[in-house]
């Protein structure tokens, strides 16, 4: 308040002054009457300019959430029915005859092929990171990495689900399944923790490196122990983020995944066809039958729950750490 | 092998790439005692410390000549065992570095690297190493908290503590006090003068007050040569070279 009296004060002596000046010679009343006048209207301009542009990035902030909250309503309130007519059942059973029943199918093979997806590409990631930022200098091979994971981070999901279908289900011979589409996912996560684990390890001071060598530690040790230990924070942030994104990817699993009305029953082979809430929801909501669309929707609320759950993890975890350490 | 001394430098001379640092140095350590090496920033004291426990290795382009006979051995030899080497002569850091994990942690880190594995040995080395760096009694409740969480000043003895833990008879100290508070920094020079009933030590400092006040032998560096090596209070007293006088009266530095 007072801020803003003090600028307006301002505002009406730099007019008035400039007013002032040029019209010296008229008489004193009409001066001071054009003075506030014109005092007045900057004044109110000014103000009104302002207003303008605050409305303006109000009414934008808006447009950028609103997406965000008309997709929760709508999701919510299309899903919501099958979430209340089969409460938990629909979570624990398999879809049935004409595919009523639960997604348990979908559940379960989103979770298992997260965990292949992260079995597989997590370790690959880090131990790639700790390679190029503890062993490498930082020169063309590091460049050439950081390159690459960045471009590949960029890559289209669709790209990565055409190549997982040409060179694991095709050229490897894996065949469509479990294997092929965590596998899949796994070349998704790389690039997001390759990096954010090369980010995190950068952030570690050398002398703490270096008080570990200078204790007579190797440098494997110093990185395990030490340097790892520090970067830990960040590092599972990015795992987690990463782990976020591929749960929700339908197109890298059309087609090395299949598809499955249940657990799979093998590793290999037909028996290792694996649902995915993603696909399950893409299914489910080109099939012209009514109450898939509303399984579709509440397929959908249980996934932004499960990604949420694994963001809130990340930043929990994450906190928790850096308090731990550091 | 037979030595005077723990520790002795001959003509030592190291490069970055191209860039000559130090310029023929020979000296040596006498043992329990404060040896200070002082000298303005530049001057190639702290390449000279780390070049003692082979720290500069992990240094892209780093070169040394000449030799560095820790009890009589080269450390500069190719076929020198450094982790061993590391482990006797331990080495203290300009800021306070501790590990992010808890103190005990800390303190145990280098023994087990060591092999040892003894839960009873391990906290016996706990409970000595944190009273010869005088900060048992501030921590002992507290062992198992994140050692990032103490007081700048408490880490730097951490830190001590922590290089004690794998009983080395020499401790290089790389300007311990110059990130810390005055009380702090005067805490640590006492234990220094403390340490040296036991200990060998060599400390790094741009401070000449400082050198004065707990060395008994100073070496002055300057532009990578070693201008005057002698008694500190010989030094103190009467400087034999102009360079030496021109930077304890503060006129250069």
């Amino acid at each position: 308040m007072m801020v803003r009296a003090d600028k307006t004060t301002v505002d009406t002596n730099t007019g008035a002054e400039d007013v002032g000046l040029q019209y010296r010679t008229n008489g004193l009343l009409s001066q001071l009457a054009l003075e506030v006048r014109l005092a007045v209207s900057t004044r109110s301009k000014r103000r009104a300019g302002d207003l303008l542009f605050k409305a303006l990035t109000a009414t934008l902030a808006l447009v950028a959430v609103l997406p965000f909250f008309l997709l929760l309503a709508e999701v919510v309130a299309v899903g919501s029915a099958e979430l209340v007519g089969s409460g938990i059942a629909f979570l624990l059973t398999n879809p049935g005859p004409g595919l009523h029943g639960g997604i348990a199918n979908a559940i379960m093979g989103t979770l298992l092929l997260v965990a292949v997806a992260g079995g597989v590409g997590i370790p690959i990631s880090i131990f790639a990171a700790v390679y190029i930022t503890e062993y490498t200098r930082p020169g063309l091979l590091r460049s050439a990495v950081e390159f690459a994971a960045d471009v590949l981070a960029g890559i289209p999901s669709i790209v990565f689900g055409a190549f997982g279908f040409t060179f694991l289900v095709g050229f490897l011979g894996l065949g469509m399944g479990l294997v092929a589409g965590g596998l899949t996912l796994a070349f998704m996560i790389v690039p997001t923790v390759l990096r954010t684990t090369q980010e995190a390890l950068k952030q570690v001071p050398v002398s703490l490196r270096e008080a570990s060598l200078a204790l007579g530690a190797t440098r494997w040790r110093t990185t395990w122990s030490v340097t790892i230990r520090a970067a830990l924070p960040g590092i599972v942030t990015g795992v987690l983020l990463a782990i976020g994104r591929v749960m929700g990817e339908t197109a890298p699993l059309i087609f090395t995944a299949g598809n499955n009305l249940q657990a799979p029953t093998s590793v290999l082979g037909p028996g290792s066809w694996v649902a995915s809430m993603p696909y399950t929801i893409w299914a489910y909501i080109s099939d012209p039958r009514e109450y898939l669309q509303v399984k579709a929707h509440a397929t959908a609320v249980v996934l932004i729950a499960m990604v949420l759950a694994v963001d809130i993890a990340a930043n929990v975890l994450s906190r928790r750490l850096t308090r731990r350490l550091v | 092998m037979a030595y005077e001394h723990k520790i002795e430098v001959e003509d030592l001379r190291t490069w970055f790439g191209d860039r000559q640092i130090l310029k023929g140095i020979s000296c040596y350590f006498e043992d329990n005692s404060v040896t200070a090496v002082m000298g303005p920033s530049g001057c190639g004291k702290s390449t000279f410390l780390r070049t003692i426990n082979r720290l500069n290795d992990m240094v892209p382009g780093f070169r040394a000549t000449g030799s560095v006979r820790f009890e009589g051995n080269d450390v500069l030899a190719p076929d020198a065992d450094v982790y061993e080497l590391r482990r006797r002569i331990g080495m203290v850091f300009q800021r306070p570095n501790p590990f992010p994990m808890s103190i005990r942690d800390n303190i145990t880190y280098g023994p087990k690297l060591h092999g040892v594995r003894d839960e009873g040995e391990l906290e016996r080395i706990v409970e000595d190493s944190l009273r010869k760096a005088a900060l048992w009694d501030e921590v002992k409740d507290t062992l198992d908290s994140p050692a990032p969480h103490l007081s700048g000043g408490q880490q730097q003895r951490l830190c001590i503590a922590r290089a004690l833990s794998v009983d080395p008879p020499v401790l290089l100290m790389d300007e311990p006090v110059s990130a810390l508070d005055p009380i702090s920094a005067s805490k640590i020079e006492d234990l220094i003068v403390q340490l040296k009933k036991d200990y060998t030590i060599i400390l790094v400092t741009h401070n000449v007050q400082q050198a004065f006040r707990v060395s008994d032998q100073a070496a002055f560096l300057y532009m990578g040569e070693l201008v005057e090596f002698d008694k500190t209070r010989r030094i103190a007293e009467a400087p034999e070279d102009p360079r030496t006088e021109a930077f304890i009266t503060g006129r250069i530095g």
